[in-house]
C-alpha cells in the first residue's frame, strides 16, 4: 500500500517535469501535434483507488501542469474531466469477476486491446477538452479537432512508449 | 433530509467532479481578469528556478548563434549611434523621433518559451527586483516578443505575441499606414497586418514596425516584413501576412522596454478618459 502510494507521486513528479521540461519543447509538425504524456499518471493509477481521490489527484495533476504552462484552470479542467471519465470507463470495462488484486492498468498487466480502449478513451477527453478550451472559441473547429485528434495518436504511442521502457517482469505468482 | 443526504453520498463523484470542474473552469475564465489567478503561472519562484535550471543545461547549445546576433545588433547599434553623432552620449536611454519620450532597456535571458500552442508564454530570468513591470513591451534583436503579464522577485511572465491576446499597434514603414497586428495564422512565423485600407499600397518585402502609440512599445521597433498581400473581394481592407522578424522558438535575450514617462501619460490621461 505504502509502496504504491510512493512510486505514484514519484510518477506524478516525472511526469510533469518531463512534460514542462522535454515534451513541451518540442515542437512536432508545427504545432499540429502536441502530446500530452503527464495524463499517463491517471490512466495508470491502481484500480482500486476510490473515485474522489482520482477526481481529486486528477485536478491536482492538472494544476501542476497549469503551473508550468501558465494557464489557470486550462489542465486542471482537461484532467478533472479525464478523472470523471476513469472512474465511468472501470464500472464499462469491469470483467465479471471484478479486478483481480495486484492487477495494474497496464499493457502488461491488461494486454493491447484493452489497454488502448480504456487509455484511448481518456485521452481522447482530455485532449478534447483542453483543445477546445485553448482555443476558446468554434470558429476552427475543423483545424481544432484535427490537431486534437493527430495529438491523441502521439500521446498514447509516447504511453505506449513509457510503459515499454519502465517495464519490470511480472512477479512469479 | 434523509433521502437528500442519500442522494448526496450516492452521487457523491458526480458532485465533486462537478466542484472541481467549476473550479477549473472560473480560474479559466476569470485568468485573463483576476490577479489572483493569474499568479498560477511560471513566473512562480520554484516553478521558475525549474525553468531557470533547464536553461543552464539547455542554454549552451545555442551560443553560437545567440552570439552572433548579439554582435550583429551590437554592430547595428554602433552604425546607429555614428550616423547621430548628437545622440551619441545619451546611453541607454533612447530618445525617439518626436524628442519627448525616452525609453529605457531591460536586457532579460529567456528560460523557458513555448511557440506551438494557441496562446504561448514566455518566461524571462529577470523580475520586479530588475524593475520589470506589469505591462512593459518585450522586443527581442530582430523584432516584437511580446507583453509582460505577471512578475515575482527573479522572474517575469511575458504574453508572448503569438497568442490572441495581444494586439500591438504596428504601421508600413514606408507609406506610414498603421493597423493591427494579429496572430491568426498558427504559424510562429507569420502573422497578419489588419485594418490597412485597400487603396494604400503595399508589396511584399515591405518592413512593418511599431507605432509607438500605445505606450508599451517605443515607435520604429522592428516587426518583420509583409510577406503576401491577397485582396479580400468583400472588405475594404488588404489580406496582409506578415513574416515576423523574430523567430520566437529560438529567442534566447529580450529587451523589456520601460517607458520613464508612462507614470505621467498614464495620470494625464486617466483625466480625460478616452470614449
Amino acid at each position: 500500500m505504502i509502496g504504491t502510494v510512493i512510486s505514484n507521486i514519484i510518477r506524478f513528479i516525472v511526469l510533469v517535469l518531463m512534460q514542462a521540461m522535454v515534451i513541451d519543447h518540442v515542437d512536432l509538425a508545427n504545432g499540429w501535434v502536441v502530446p500530452y504524456l503527464y495524463v499517463l499518471f491517471i490512466i495508470l493509477l491502481p484500480f482500486d483507488t476510490p473515485g474522489w481521490a482520482t477526481l481529486v489527484l486528477g485536478f491536482a495533476l492538472g494544476m501542476a501542469m497549469d503551473f508550468f504552462s501558465s494557464t489557470p484552470g486550462l489542465h486542471a479542467a482537461a484532467c478533472t474531466a479525464m478523472a470523471f471519465t476513469r472512474i465511468l470507463m472501470l464500472r464499462v470495462l469491469t470483467p465479471r469477476e471484478g479486478y483481480d488484486p495486484g492487477k495494474q492498468p497496464t499493457v502488461q498487466h491488461m494486454g493491447l486491446a484493452w489497454f488502448m480502449t480504456f487509455a484511448g478513451t481518456l485521452v481522447l477527453v482530455h485532449h478534447l477538452v483542453l483543445f477546445f478550451l485553448e482555443v476558446y472559441r468554434f470558429t476552427a473547429f475543423g483545424s481544432t479537432l484535427l490537431r486534437a485528434l493527430m495529438s491523441v495518436a502521439a500521446t498514447l504511442v509516447l504511453c505506449l512508449l513509457a510503459q515499454a521502457l519502465t517495464r519490470r517482469e511480472l512477479r512469479a505468482r | 433530509m434523509r433521502e437528500l443526504f442519500r442522494f448526496l453520498i450516492r452521487q457523491s463523484n458526480l458532485l465533486l467532479f462537478l466542484l472541481l470542474m467549476g473550479i477549473s473552469l472560473s480560474l479559466l475564465v476569470n485568468g485573463s481578469m483576476h490577479h489572483r489567478a493569474q499568479a498560477i503561472s511560471s513566473s512562480n519562484a520554484m516553478v521558475g528556478q525549474l525553468y531557470a535550471w533547464r536553461n543552464e543545461v539547455t542554454g549552451f547549445t545555442d551560443l553560437r548563434r545567440v552570439n552572433r546576433e548579439l554582435a550583429v545588433a551590437l554592430a547595428v547599434e554602433r552604425e546607429k549611434k555614428y550616423a547621430e553623432p548628437l545622440r551619441a552620449d545619451t546611453g541607454v536611454v533612447q530618445i525617439d523621433s518626436a524628442g519627448r519620450e525616452s525609453f529605457t532597456y531591460i536586457t532579460a535571458q529567456v528560460v523557458n518559451s513555448t511557440v506551438q500552442k494557441e496562446r504561448n508564454y514566455i518566461t524571462l530570468g529577470s523580475g520586479s527586483l530588475d524593475g520589470i513591470r506589469r505591462d512593459m513591451g518585450v522586443i527581442g534583436v530582430k523584432g516584437l516578443v511580446g507583453v509582460v503579464r505577471e512578475t515575482s522577485p527573479h522572474f517575469a511572465l511575458v504574453t508572448s505575441i503569438l497568442g490572441n491576446e495581444l494586439a500591438p499597434s504596428v504601421e508600413l514603414k514606408r507609406t506610414g499606414h498603421f493597423g493591427l497586428l494579429k496572430w491568426d495564422t498558427s504559424d510562429p512565423a507569420t502573422a497578419s497586418l489588419t485594418d490597412v485600407a485597400n487603396h494604400v499600397q503595399v508589396a511584399p518585402g515591405d518592413t512593418v514596425v511599431t507605432r509607438g502609440d500605445d505606450g508599451v512599445f517605443p515607435r520604429g521597433v522592428p516587426v518583420g516584413t509583409v510577406l503576401s498581400v491577397e485582396e479580400d473581394p468583400g472588405s475594404n481592407f488588404h489580406k496582409i501576412t506578415v513574416k515576423l522578424g523574430e523567430d520566437l522558438a529560438r529567442t534566447a535575450y529580450v529587451h523589456v522596454v520601460s517607458d520613464l514617462m508612462k507614470t505621467e501619460r498614464d495620470t494625464l490621461e486617466a483625466k480625460a478618459p478616452l470614449p
